[in-house]
């Protein structure tokens, strides 16, 4: 009788009904051969295990942990009726309200937020907006634009640095939509910044992918900030 | 002006349960990121994306589901974005800088183990690193593995076998 090795390896696992297993052991009573075969699929399992086993049991690094501590809800405004946006929108509100916390807080000062909520999906605000309306690439500032580019859907599209979130926002006639957000790079709020585009190689990749051609340089993001980022 | 609010994470919300349920789960997804990137820069950048894409999701979690299914998902589709990203940038940039093999590993003989099967788990096809490191480093059943995947369970059990016996030749008789 011929064993599969998908069926000697199942075994091996105890992943087997019992009498399925038992038909199994019968074979291996009459071939040493498959009894050395479970014994080194059980001896692999071992030493996976083992090897990985202290990444588990080492303590997480604080900025993974402080992206679930740090529990912010944003508030809608108070005065006048209350903004439709639908339930995932304010979960994702409150993620974004999560990243962008240290930016706010940070800097100590009661200004707008820099991110808005809506039901087509989160919007640069504030600082942050007017950043990537009208800041160059490259200039020092609480925001940091690392690169224009214009992407495939024709519009426009800046990779942006802060203490308190980095991402990706992209023009249309709302403002400037988040495409992604992480937590900021810049260590600590009001500290130094890294230098642009070594930090978020994550960023870059995901910039590459919706690039429809090269990042523009400093006189096409001239031209882009004079003419309001609208899309040809 | 929009009031920004703490809530303790003790606190039986909705909102804190997710988050205290998936900072327990972040050792596991620390080390499920470990055995998918064989690296270990590139696997707390995995972790990072995770978490954003899950707290970004939330809402299409149901409570009382499991969370480690649904996150180890989030984690391997993630990873599958990222190496498609990097392969493309690839293309057009200058190599990245490879990364540290570094371990989080306590000590040096841990440290060579684990580099020994980074080394042994990076010669393996996609589609068997991550059969093999659901089930033999997260010790999930081959059903929930399957299921994570999505494929069915004869697909599962076969890119497995054949990664764990590309592993054995590898890592030798004394593995």
């Amino acid at each position: 009788m011929t064993i599969e090795p998908e069926l000697l390896m199942a075994y091996a696992d105890d992943a087997l009904d019992p009498l399925t297993a038992k038909r199994v052991e019968r074979a291996i009573a009459a071939d040493p051969a498959l009894a050395e075969e479970v014994v080194r699929h059980r001896r692999l399992r071992a030493r996976l295990g083992a090897a990985y086993a202290p990444i588990a049991d080492d303590p997480v690094p604080d900025h993974l942990a402080t992206m679930l501590k740090t529990n912010v809800v944003q508030m809608p405004q108070r005065q006048g009726r209350p903004p439709r946006v639908s339930a995932a929108w304010r979960s994702a509100a409150a993620m974004a309200a999560c990243l962008v916390v240290g930016l706010v807080v940070g800097r100590g000062v009661h200004q707008e937020g820099p991110v808005r909520a809506t039901d087509q999906g989160l919007y640069a605000a504030g600082s942050l907006a007017k950043a990537l309306d009208d800041q160059p690439s490259g200039t020092k500032g609480p925001v940091r634009i690392a690169v224009s580019f214009r992407a495939q859907d024709n519009g426009f599209c800046r990779v942006f640095q802060s203490a308190g979130a980095d991402g990706i926002a992209c023009r249309d006639p709302r403002g400037w939509a988040l495409r992604r957000t992480m937590p900021g790079s810049a260590p600590g709020a009001g500290g130094g910044y890294v230098q642009a585009g070594s930090s978020d190689a994550e960023l870059m990749a995901a910039a590459q992918d919706m690039m429809a051609d090269m990042p523009l340089d400093a006189a096409g993001e001239k031209k882009a900030i004079a003419s309001d980022w609208r899309a040809r | 002006m929009n009031l920004i609010r703490f809530i303790p994470a003790t606190r039986k919300t909705g909102l804190a349960a997710f988050e205290t349920e998936l900072l327990a789960l972040l050792p596991r997804l620390r080390r499920f990121a470990r055995s998918l990137t064989h690296d270990g820069a590139d696997a707390d950048d995995l972790c990072q994306v995770t978490i954003e894409k899950a707290l970004m999701a939330r809402g299409s979690w149901q409570a009382g589901t499991r969370l480690d299914s649904w996150m180890y998902r989030i984690m391997r589709n993630a990873w599958i974005d990222t190496a498609r990203a990097r392969s493309r940038a690839a293309e057009t940039f200058v190599a990245e800088e490879a990364g540290l093999g570094v371990g989080g590993a306590g000590n040096a003989e841990a440290r060579v183990a684990l580099n020994e099967v980074d080394a042994a788990m990076r010669t393996l096809p996609d589609e068997q690193r991550e059969a093999v490191a659901l089930v033999l480093v997260e010790g999930l059943a081959y059903k929930e593995a399957a299921e994570i995947l999505d494929i069915p369970m004869g697909t599962l059990t076969s890119r497995l076998v054949r990664g764990r016996q590309a592993l054995m030749a590898r890592l030798g008789e004394a593995a």
